[in-house]
């Protein structure tokens, strides 16, 4: 058979009674305003002129005092040579410009904890697309049982991460569960909490808790496909695959990328996993950038040298969060459609 | 999103603190009647309800005594500590006494917030010589500039099963650590294991380091200059990995061990010595199946690769271990605040403290009354040689870099060997790192 192609509108179908919308990346329905036409753009322009702007301030203000404000104190306290004798007094403590980030990148463990935090994060991430989608696909369908069956793959996500770790910490002791089954299935049992396997632990148990997240975005991602198109893949007679390539696809690109980039930002983030697995001072192979950060200052005091990582760790989270949404183009008006 | 958190969780604290900085009062005046006191102390996990209890008798006295409520706060591990004593310093306010654990003293003296007491001030806590002379090692950096009141004192021992020892035909523990390390090999058989050790434990191996420096005359720190580099501290770390990877005389589960798993391992009888561990242990132990079987014994206080203590050495059966308690400077109830710990530190509170608690006084008078306890010789006599860590406010980072030589040494140690050119290389990392903080402190 040959697969329906595709267009920026989804896809092409012969029984489609209506253009479908392309999927929101919000998962939200799509919008029920008449077709967009290209000749509306200008009227819409003198619009956007009258809109009460003036509304946002109360939002406007609270980012600033809650984000904007913050921001820029650990920016100026990262010029600061910042420590456990100069905290009382911070505002006088001696101003060392932009010494903080060349130690941070020199005499530090920050590259390294860069590249551990960079290299399980993104194995974590590649590890939970295809449980999630999998686990969304299992249960998209009617069967008996799938509230109860949807409910329990939750479980993961709503566990608070220091129980999770405290569980997984008991269950890759040396003596304990983990490694009695490895003996049991004839494998070598081994450090897990420790040394070069502390990092798999860490990649293991982090996408036994993040799947979740992917898996739910996939499901909300699901029920946007329109059934008619499910019929017509059935009338063309597509194989599963197909199906799943050139038809559900499309829809799940949206919600699927974005729970990717929230969950690869979650990983580089997350401090309390590795911190109660691992404990500090943690081992070289399991150093993260979060765990780095709060050694440096609530164990070393240098509070200066901490923020100048933070910062840093900053504009490396930025990153991915540019490309997504340039991708997505949410900070355009227009619906996704190429300038 | 959490990126955003963390740094918030960084310097939101610190914002707060930009508005309130200049409403830090540095002078003592007090409110006398019908105030409060603020007092923020360690969370018993031991004995939560008669804690709650300790702090309603004692809140009711204080008041029936001066009119002052007293209100108890606790924090859950010395990094909430840190964290609650960071805020209340950027802003000024929040509560007027807290409770320092001995060795993070150091770090809170470095930040100037705290009281340093004059002879006044001693006199309203009533007088410094009702202290035991020991327990007052790590009040501050020399008499005259100390910012600590002795509160309870935890000094560290050696908890040992007499009947396994006795099966082995050993009378007592040995006083030196290869002493030690023999009598464990002895005791090493049919799945049970001569020494009890929390190798993951965030802060155990450095005590053990230390004291053996200590005892070979190496006090790791003198003056500005750290000596990491020693040869006494690589045969201290040599002594401690050894027991783990060449004289196999623990279990090799220890690894992953924390504190509590240590006990619990020689609670269950599946170890002939416990190192490490103060009195607190004793409600685990009495409950469980060595109860009645065990006794305490100070450590080894002769170095390793000793049969004597060499000349410079001395005598550390413990790091100075308990209690503080401080006065911030913020503090509006100075008065109130000398008051309330002249009541914690009188020999009858001390009494109280130590039948709820189980931790020494450190008052002469109460400790005196104990001295007839055969339970408590080894406490008392490790709590008289007990010495003091170094009073820098660098401290708390050449404890990690001593703990963390450990954590990188694990992996290799399973191989059954201890790796030499690593363990210099750590060594010279902990050196380094431990002399860049040394060279900060002021």
């Amino acid at each position: 058979m040959t697969p329906a192609p595709l267009t920026e509108d989804g896809p092409v179908t012969t029984v489609g009674p209506r253009r479908t919308e392309p999927p929101t990346p919000v998962g939200g329905p799509a919008p029920t305003a008449a077709p967009v036409h290209r000749e509306s753009a200008r009227p819409r322009r003198t619009r956007q002129r009258h809109r009460p702007l003036w509304m946002l301030v109360p939002g406007g203000l609270l980012t600033l005092v809650v984000i904007v404000v913050p921001l820029l104190t650990a920016g100026y306290i990262s010029l600061l040579d910042l420590d456990q004798y100069s905290i009382r007094q911070w505002v006088g403590a001696p101003f060392v410009a932009l010494d903080n980030y060349v130690e941070a990148v020199r005499a530090s463990h920050l590259p390294h904890a860069i590249g551990v935090s960079l290299g399980y994060a993104l194995l974590a991430t590649l590890l939970t697309l295809p449980l999630g989608v999998a686990a969304a696909l299992a249960t998209h369908d009617r069967f008996r049982g799938r509230a109860l069956v949807r409910s329990i793959f939750l479980i993961p996500y709503v566990l608070p991460a220091f129980v999770v770790g405290t569980v997984w910490r008991i269950i890759l002791q040396p003596d304990g569960v983990a490694n009695a089954v490895l003996g049991q299935l004839g494998f070598a049992p081994g450090l897990w909490l420790n040394g070069p396997r502390s990092f798999w632990a860490l990649v293991i148990v982090q996408v036994w808790t993040a799947w979740p997240l992917v898996y739910l975005l996939a499901v909300s991602g699901l029920h946007t496909v329109d059934p008619v198109v499910h019929e017509a893949a059935a009338l063309d007679g597509a194989g599963w695959w197909a199906r799943l390539r050139y038809v559900i696809g499309p829809y799940l690109r949206g919600p699927v990328s974005l729970a990717l980039v929230i969950s690869f930002l979650h990983h580089v983030n997350n401090f309390t996993l590795p911190f109660v697995l691992f404990g500090v001072p943690a081992p070289r192979d399991v150093e993260v950038l979060p765990v780095l950060t709060y050694v440096e200052s609530f164990q070393n005091f240098r509070f200066g040298l901490s923020a100048a990582m933070a910062v840093l760790s900053l504009v490396l989270v930025a990153i991915p969060i540019a490309v997504y949404l340039r991708a997505v183009r949410l900070d355009t008006g227009d619906e996704g459609r190429n300038p | 999103m959490k990126a955003r958190r963390t740094l918030a969780g960084l310097t939101g604290l610190i914002v707060v603190g930009l508005g309130l900085t200049a409403c830090g009062a540095d002078d003592g005046a007090s409110d006398g009647a019908g105030s409060t006191l603020d007092v923020l102390v360690q969370a018993n996990s031991i004995y939560p309800e008669q804690q709650r209890k300790w702090f309603s008798d004692v809140s009711a006295k204080f008041a029936a005594d001066t009119g002052v409520t007293v209100r108890f706060e606790t924090f859950a591990s010395p990094n909430d500590e840190l964290t609650k004593i960071q805020t209340s310093v950027l802003s000024g306010q929040g509560p007027d006494i807290y409770s320092l654990g001995t060795t993070f003293t150091p770090t809170a003296y470095a930040t100037g917030a705290f009281v340093e007491l004059t002879a006044d001030d001693w006199a309203k806590v009533g007088g410094r010589d009702k202290f035991l002379p020991a327990t007052l090692g790590i009040s501050g950096p020399e008499q005259g500039r100390e910012v600590g009141v002795p509160f309870a004192s935890r000094p560290f021992v050696m908890a040992y099963n007499k009947e396994l020892l006795a099966a082995a035909g050993i009378d007592k523990p040995a006083d030196s650590w290869d002493g030690l390390r023999e009598q464990a090999k002895r005791l090493t058989t049919g799945g049970r294991y001569g020494l009890a050790v929390a190798y993951a434990d965030s802060f155990d191996p450095w005590k053990f380091i230390w004291a053996m420096d200590v005892q070979a005359g190496n006090p790791l720190v003198t003056g500005g200059t750290l000596r990491l580099d020693d040869p006494t501290t690589l045969a201290a770390y040599r002594s401690y990995l050894g027991w783990l990877a060449t004289d196999r005389v623990v279990d090799p589960a220890s690894v992953g061990w924390k504190n509590a798993q240590a006990i619990a391992a020689f609670a269950a009888g599946k170890a002939a010595f416990l190192p490490m561990v103060s009195g607190t242990s004793k409600v685990t132990l009495d409950a469980s199946a060595v109860a009645g079987k065990y006794a305490y014994a100070i450590m080894p206080t002769t170095p390793p690769g000793a049969t004597a203590l060499p000349a410079q050495g001395r005598p550390a059966a413990s790091i100075l271990s308990g209690d503080n308690l401080v006065v911030a400077k913020y503090s509006r109830n100075r008065d109130n605040a000398f008051k309330l710990i002249k009541l914690l530190t009188d020999p009858e509170m001390q009494g109280t403290y130590y039948k709820t608690f189980g931790e020494l006084p450190t008052n002469t008078e109460a400790a005196g009354a104990l001295s007839g306890d055969p339970t408590l010789t080894a406490l008392v006599e490790s709590s008289s040689k007990a010495v003091g860590t170094p009073f820098s406010g660098a401290w708390s980072q050449i404890q990690l870099a001593l703990v963390n030589v450990v954590v990188q040494s694990i992996p290799t140690l399973s191989a059954g060997r201890i790796d030499e050119a690593k363990l210099r290389s750590l060594l010279a990392e902990a050196q380094k790192s431990g002399q860049a903080a040394l060279d900060k402190a002021k």
